[in-house]
């Protein structure tokens, strides 16, 4: 910082009054579901293990998924997927120069989310 | 010019990179699994035993899941570096984070094995 600028200039982080644009909203989300999947890969990693073991194993977890509260997890889980994905290749198609102006990039983002919610729903009918 | 890029002159871009080539492994793989699944539709334990026990099918989640530890740590460290001010902390979770990922892959690859 340079040293004639004075310490107390204004700032606004107060995360309740900013407004975050559509792109701003798309991409935070983006790092949320990142960290959801990291954070919840053990889980994914013993649900796949029990599901290949054994019958027994298999039985059991078919049995936990019947479960309401983990179908809603699952839901949940699903939401952090399809977002990461879908805004991950929005970001792919903007690295190659792809829909890049903001117009257009609005634009992506309301289609991520659509995407996003239509893949959730699908995904939670045919799961329930 | 993109050789240039992955130079020691752009250490970062290496990174930047390897985080693009990874996503597209992951998402080339799951569109196919997720298509295959939904196709198949194996049923019960002995379907999905069949789904999986595949050599190809086995060769393919190994190198999806290198690509997803791999992608998780870029992500991750980057995650740490945006929010984590402390460095002896930050260094301290991002080990914890890269040992997790290493015995993930290894642990992925002990359940598979015994398919």
């Amino acid at each position: 910082m340079k040293k004639n600028q004075p310490k107390n200039r204004p700032k606004n982080l107060n995360l309740f009054t900013i407004r975050l644009p559509i792109n701003a909203v798309v991409s935070i989300l983006h790092r949320v579901s990142g960290v959801a999947l990291f954070l919840v890969l053990p889980l994914l990693l013993l649900a796949f293990q029990a599901s290949v073991k054994s019958p027994e194993s298999f039985a059991t977890l078919a049995n936990l998924c019947n479960a309401w509260w983990l179908k809603l997890m699952l839901i949940g889980l699903s939401w952090a997927f399809f977002h990461h994905f879908f805004a991950g290749i929005r970001h792919l198609l903007q690295d190659v120069h792809w829909m890049t102006s903001l117009q257009k990039a609005r634009f992506s983002s309301r289609v991520v989310l659509w995407l996003v919610g239509a893949s959730v729903l699908i995904f939670s009918v045919s799961m329930w | 010019m993109l050789i240039e890029l992955l130079t020691d002159k752009y250490p970062g871009m290496r990174f930047w990179l390897t985080q693009r080539l990874t996503a597209l492994v992951m998402a080339v793989y799951l569109v196919l699994v997720i298509l295959l699944f939904v196709i198949v539709q194996p049923k019960d334990f002995d379907a999905w035993r069949a789904f999986v026990a595949p050599i190809w099918f086995k060769l393919a989640t190994i190198l999806f899941f290198a690509s997803v530890s791999t992608h998780a740590w870029l992500g991750v460290r980057d995650v740490l570096r945006d929010y984590v001010f402390h460095q002896g902390l930050r260094a301290y979770l991002q080990i914890v984070v890269d040992v997790l990922l290493v015995f993930y892959f290894v642990w992925l690859s002990f359940i598979l094995w015994n398919i």
